[in-house]
C-alpha cells in the first residue's frame, strides 16, 4: 500500500515535469520555425495548456513533499497534543476545501465536453482535453490530503512536515 | 439589481468609453434599478474567458471582440475577411447582413446580442515602404489567426506568431517587419517608436459585441428590459457615429508622431482585392449555406 | 453588509488560517470565496473555475517554470561555485564581500527574466548555499537576495510594465528604456547599504585567510566566469539578436543550461531528474498561489474595494506630491495582500485619470508604480519573492520577511529620489524621441 502511494505521488511530479519539458520543447520549436519560416500553429496556446498541466498535476507530489508554503511561526510553538489537533484540524478544512474545489474543476471540464468549448487560436482544440489535467491534478491533491489526515489520526506526523522542517538547501 | 460588465480593452478605447455610457442611461432610464459595474480592460474576467463567463450566467453582461469567436462557427468571421468591408457604410452593411445569423449562434449558447462598435479599418505597419506586395517579398509578418496567416501567405510574406505585449520588441530586434492591425493600436502602443511606414490599405474593420446572459434578460421586468434595448440602439448608433471620428484622429496622431502615412497605390489595391476574393471563396467555403446568405444579402 | 465590514473580516479571516498554519494557496482560495459570497455572488465554482483557467494558462507566465528548472540545472553544476570563485577576488577588497555576488548576479539576471520570482528563485538557488557554506550572516544573504531579486521587474524585460503600458497605453519600449536607469540606481542603493553593513559588522562576515587580490589573480579568476557570462550572453543576444521574444527566452537559458552541464560533466539521469522535480515543486507552489491570488482578485473586482479606496483618495484633492505619497501608501497596503501585477490591474482603472488630472508623467508614474510593486514583492503575508525564499531555505516567511525589511526600506528611499529628480526615470526615453 505505501508503495503503491509512494508511486503515485512520484507519477504526479514526474508528469508535471514532463510538461515542463514540453513547454520547453514547445518554445524552442517556434524559436527554430521562426528561423526558418514556418510556423508552429497555437503553440502559444499549447505551452499555456501545458503549464496549467504542470500546475496541477504537480500538486499531490508538492503538497506530500511539503513544497506548498505556510506560516508556521505561531503552529510551532503549540504543544505536541495542541499541534495535533491543529493539523487534524486545518488538514479536514483543505480537505473539505479542496473537494470543493475537485468538484468546480470537474464541473468545468464536464461543461466544456458538454458545450463543445474551443479554443480561440489557431488551432481549434475541444477544451475538455487540456482541462482534464487540471481536474485530474486537483482530485490527486484532495487524495494527498487524505492521506496526510489519516496519518494524523493515527497518531502520527504527516509526511509534509517532515520535509517542511529541513532545509531545502541542504538535500543532495 | 446590480450587474457586472466586463470589457477587454481599457478605458482610452471607444468600445469602453461606449460601454460606460451605456450602463449609465440604463442607469437612469431605471432610476437606478439596474446599476451595471463595468470592470474594464479584463480586470475581471480574461478577454478569453468573457463568452463562457457570459454564457454560463457568471457576469450578467460582456463585450467581446467578435472575432475570437471564428472558432466556434464561421459567421463570426465575417468579421475579419480582408478587402470584403473597407470603408463604415460597406462595414455596417455588412453588420446588417451577418447579424441575424450571428444572432442565431449567439442565442444557442444563452446569449443574447445587444450592440456592437466597430473599430477603425486595419491597415499595414511596415518597417520598409510598400508600392506593390514585391517590396514585401520575402518579410516577416504578424499573424495570430488561421485567417491572418493565410493573409500572410497570400501576400507572399512569412507568417510568424508574436503575442500582443511583445510586438514592439519584435519590431525593434527584427523578428517581423511587418502587421496589419488598426490605427487605434498603433497609437496605444505608440507605434512610431518602431516602425515608420503606414499604408492605409483598410484591409477590415472589425468590431466588438456586447451581449447579456438570456436568462438574466428574461428575469427582468418589461420596462427594465426595454430600457436596456433602447441603450444599446443608442450605443450601436454613437459606435458607428464616432469611430470614423476616432480613425481619422488616430491616423493625424500617426501622422504628427512622424510615421510616414500614405493611400496604397492602384496597383497594390489590385493585389490586395485579388487575395481578398480567394479568402471570400475559401470562407464561403466553411459553411456555404450560411455564409453564403450573409454574402447573398450583403451583395444585394 | 457594509464594505468597510467586510473588508476587516476578510483581513481577519486571511491572517486567522495563515497562522493557522493553512498552506497560503489554499487560504487565497478560501477567502476569494468567502469574498464572493460577501458580494452576494454564489455561483463559486464557476468563478473559481474561470479565473483558474485563465490564470494558470497565461502565457507569459510560461517562463516562470523554465527559470526556475535553469536554477535548478545550474545549481547542481560547478556554475555557482565558479561565480564565486571568480567573483571574490574583486570583492574580498570591499565591505560586504560576497554578498555583493547575490545584488551583481541578480541584477544581471534581472535582464533575462522579466518577474521578480523567478530572478530569486534562479540566483538564490546558486548563491545561497555557497554563502551559507562560507558562513555569510544568513540574515544579510536571505536579505541581499529578496531585495536584488525584486530586480527583476525593473530590469527590462518586465512582465509588469507590459501590463502598465497595455493599460496605461504607454510605450512599452519607452518603459523598458526608462526602467534602466532607477535599476542601477537601486543596485547602487543596494551595494551601498551591504557595505556600511560590512563595515559595521565585520564580526558577522566570514574571516578569510589573506586573498589574493594582485590584478593577475583577478584576471585569472575572471576566466572561472566565462560559462556563466557566456551563458547570460547567450540568452540576452538571442533576445536583442531579434531570435527569440523574452518569453521565449527562457527556452534557450534552460536549454544552454542543460548543454553547460553535459559539457561539464555534472549532468547524469540522476542529476536531471532531481533537477526537474525540483523545479516541479517549486513551480507548482508558486503557481498554485497565483491561481489563489487571482481568484482572491476576481473576488475583489466583485466587491470593488481597491476601487473604492481610490476614489477616496481620488476625493481628497490632494497636491501631486501628497498624491504620490498617498498612492504609495495604498499600494503598500494592498500589497500586503494582493500580489503586485493584481494591484495595478485593480486600480488602475481608479488611479490613472487622478494621475493625469495632476498631471504626472504617465512613463514616470508606470516606473513608480514598478517601485511600489517590488516593495509588494517582500511585505508579508503574501509576498512572491518571501515565498520564494521560504521554500529555497526553510526559514519562516516572518524572518525573511524581517531580512528584507531594510531593502523594503531602500526601495522607498529610491521612490523619493526619483520624485525629487524625475529625469532619473525620464532622461533616457527623452533621448529616444529626439531621432
Ligand atoms: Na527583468
Ligand atoms: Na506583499
Amino acid at each position: 500500500m505505501k508503495q503503491i502511494k509512494e508511486k503515485l505521488y512520484l507519477c504526479s511530479g514526474l508528469l508535471a515535469g514532463l510538461c515542463i519539458i514540453l513547454i520547453t520543447l514547445l518554445l524552442l520549436a517556434q524559436i527554430v520555425g521562426r528561423l526558418f519560416g514556418f510556423i508552429v500553429p497555437s503553440a502559444e496556446d499549447f505551452a499555456g495548456y501545458a503549464l496549467a498541466a504542470s500546475t496541477f498535476l504537480g500538486l499531490a507530489y508538492t503538497f506530500k513533499e511539503g513544497g506548498h508554503i505556510r506560516v508556521t511561526l505561531l503552529i510551532q510553538r503549540f504543544s505536541p497534543v495542541s499541534r495535533k489537533w491543529q493539523e487534524g484540524l486545518i488538514l479536514a478544512f483543505s480537505l473539505a476545501l479542496m473537494s470543493y474545489v475537485s468538484y468546480a474543476c470537474a464541473y468545468m471540464v464536464y461543461e466544456s465536453y458538454l458545450y463543445d468549448e474551443v479554443s480561440y487560436g489557431y488551432i481549434p482544440v475541444p477544451l475538455w482535453i487540456p482541462q482534464t489535467p487540471v481536474a485530474i491534478g486537483v482530485i490527486a491533491l484532495n487524495l494527498a490530503i487524505l492521506d496526510a489526515f489519516i496519518t494524523v489520526l493515527k497518531g502520527k506526523t504527516p509526511n509534509y512536515s517532515e520535509h517542511e522542517d529541513t532545509l531545502a538547501l541542504e538535500e543532495i | 439589481a446590480k450587474w457586472h460588465m466586463p470589457t477587454p480593452y481599457g478605458d482610452g478605447n471607444l468600445p469602453t468609453q461606449i460601454a460606460y455610457g451605456f450602463a449609465e442611461e440604463i442607469k437612469d432610464k431605471t432610476s437606478g434599478d439596474l446599476d451595471i459595474t463595468v470592470h474594464s480592460a479584463g480586470s475581471l474576467v480574461k478577454h478569453t474567458e468573457i463568452p463562457r463567463a457570459v454564457k454560463t450566467g457568471q457576469v450578467q453582461m460582456g463585450e467581446v471582440f467578435l472575432g475570437i469567436l471564428g472558432n466556434e462557427h464561421p459567421v463570426f468571421k465575417h468579421d475579419n475577411i480582408p478587402f470584403l468591408a473597407t470603408s463604415f457604410e460597406d462595414a455596417k452593411k455588412l453588420w446588417e447582413a451577418a447579424k441575424p445569423q450571428v444572432e442565431q449562434q449567439l442565442d444557442k449558447s444563452g446569449m443574447k446580442l445587444l450592440y456592437a462598435v466597430a473599430w477603425p479599418a486595419q491597415s499595414l505597419y511596415t518597417k520598409m515602404p510598400v508600392n506593390t506586395l514585391s517590396d514585401l517579398a520575402g518579410a516577416k509578418m504578424r499573424a495570430y489567426s488561421p485567417s491572418t496567416s493565410r493573409l500572410a501567405d497570400l501576400m507572399g510574406t512569412t507568417p510568424t506568431t508574436i503575442q500582443v505585449p511583445d510586438i514592439p520588441q519584435a519590431f525593434s530586434t527584427g523578428i517581423i517587419q511587418a502587421m496589419i492591425t488598426s490605427p487605434s493600436t498603433g497609437v496605444d502602443s505608440q507605434a512610431w517608436d518602431y516602425v515608420s511606414y503606414y499604408t492605409d490599405v483598410k484591409a477590415w474593420i472589425p468590431k466588438n459585441v456586447v451581449v447579456v446572459n438570456k436568462r438574466a434578460f428574461r428575469r427582468l421586468d418589461k420596462n427594465t428590459q426595454n430600457a436596456i434595448l433602447e441603450a444599446a440602439k443608442h450605443a450601436e448608433a454613437l459606435g458607428w457615429e464616432k469611430v470614423a471620428e476616432r480613425a481619422a484622429s488616430d491616423k493625424a496622431k500617426l501622422i504628427d508622431n512622424g510615421m510616414k502615412v500614405s493611400d496604397p497605390s492602384p496597383e497594390l489595391l489590385n493585389q490586395l482585392q485579388a487575395i481578398g476574393a480567394t479568402m471570400i471563396e475559401e470562407w464561403k467555403a466553411e459553411a456555404p449555406k450560411e455564409v453564403g446568405e450573409i454574402l447573398t444579402r450583403y451583395q444585394n | 453588509m457594509d464594505m468597510l465590514w467586510i473588508s476587516i473580516l476578510l483581513a481577519f479571516a486571511l491572517l486567522a488560517l495563515l497562522s493557522l498554519g493553512v498552506w497560503v494557496s489554499f487560504t487565497l482560495i478560501a477567502i476569494g470565496g468567502l469574498g464572493l459570497v460577501l458580494s452576494e455572488n454564489y455561483q463559486v465554482d464557476l468563478l473559481f473555475a474561470t479565473s483558474s483557467w485563465g490564470a494558470s494558462t497565461a502565457w507569459s507566465l510560461t517562463a516562470l517554470p523554465l527559470f526556475i528548472w535553469m536554477g535548478e540545472v545550474l545549481f547542481r553544476t560547478r556554475l555557482s561555485e565558479d561565480l564565486f570563485k571568480g567573483l571574490s577576488p574583486w570583492l574580498s577588497g570591499v565591505p560586504g564581500k560576497l554578498l555583493h555576488v547575490n545584488i551583481l548576479s541578480c541584477g544581471i539576471f534581472a535582464a533575462v527574466s522579466g518577474s521578480s520570482a523567478a530572478t530569486a528563485a534562479t540566483i538564490g538557488r546558486m548563491t545561497l548555499p555557497e554563502l551559507r557554506k562560507q558562513g555569510y550572516s544568513e540574515r544579510m544573504a536571505i536579505g541581499t537576495l529578496a531585495g536584488s531579486g525584486t530586480l527583476g521587474l525593473l530590469i527590462p524585460p518586465s512582465i509588469i510594465l507590459i501590463v502598465y503600458g497595455v493599460a496605461a497605453e504607454v510605450s512599452i519600449a519607452r518603459l523598458f528604456i526608462a526602467g534602466a536607469l532607477p535599476g542601477l540606481l537601486l543596485v547602487s542603493l543596494f551595494m551601498g547599504f551591504t557595505m556600511m553593513w560590512g563595515y559595521l559588522r565585520k564580526d558577522e562576515l566570514p574571516k578569510t585567510s589573506k586573498q589574493d587580490t594582485s590584478w593577475s589573480a583577478r584576471l585569472k579568476a575572471l576566466r572561472k566566469l566565462l560559462p556563466v557570462v557566456g551563458l547570460i550572453g547567450f540568452v540576452l543576444g538571442s533576445i536583442y539578436g531579434g531570435i527569440t521574444t523574452p518569453t521565449e527566452a527562457a527556452a534557450i537559458g534552460v536549454t544552454g543550461a542543460l548543454v553547460l552541464a553535459a559539457a561539464t560533466g555534472s549532468l547524469s539521469r540522476n542529476s536531471f531528474m532531481k533537477s526537474l522535480l525540483g523545479a516541479v515543486k517549486s513551480s507548482c507552489m508558486i503557481g498554485f498561489i497565483l491561481v489563489g491570488a487571482h481568484f482572491l482578485t476576481l473576488a475583489m473586482g466583485f466587491l470593488g474595494i481597491p476601487k473604492a479606496l481610490a476614489l477616496w483618495i481620488g476625493g481628497l484633492s490632494l497636491s501631486p506630491m501628497e498624491l504620490i505619497l498617498y498612492l504609495t501608501l495604498l499600494f503598500v497596503v494592498l500589497g500586503c495582500f494582493l500580489d503586485g501585477i493584481s494591484v495595478v490591474v485593480l486600480t488602475v482603472a481608479v488611479v490613472l485619470p487622478m494621475v493625469e488630472a495632476a498631471n504626472i508623467d504617465l512613463l514616470w508614474f508606470g516606473i513608480f508604480i514598478v517601485l511600489v510593486v517590488e516593495m509588494s514583492q517582500i511585505t508579508p503575508p503574501v509576498g512572491f519573492n518571501l515565498f520564494v525564499i521560504q521554500a529555497l531555505t526553510g526559514k519562516n516567511i516572518l524572518y525573511v520577511a524581517k531580512a528584507a525589511l531594510p531593502f523594503f526600506l531602500l526601495i522607498g528611499v529610491a521612490i523619493g529620489l526619483i520624485s525629487l529628480f524625475p529625469e532619473i526615470v525620464t532622461y533616457l526615453p527623452a533621448t529616444m524621441s529626439q531621432k
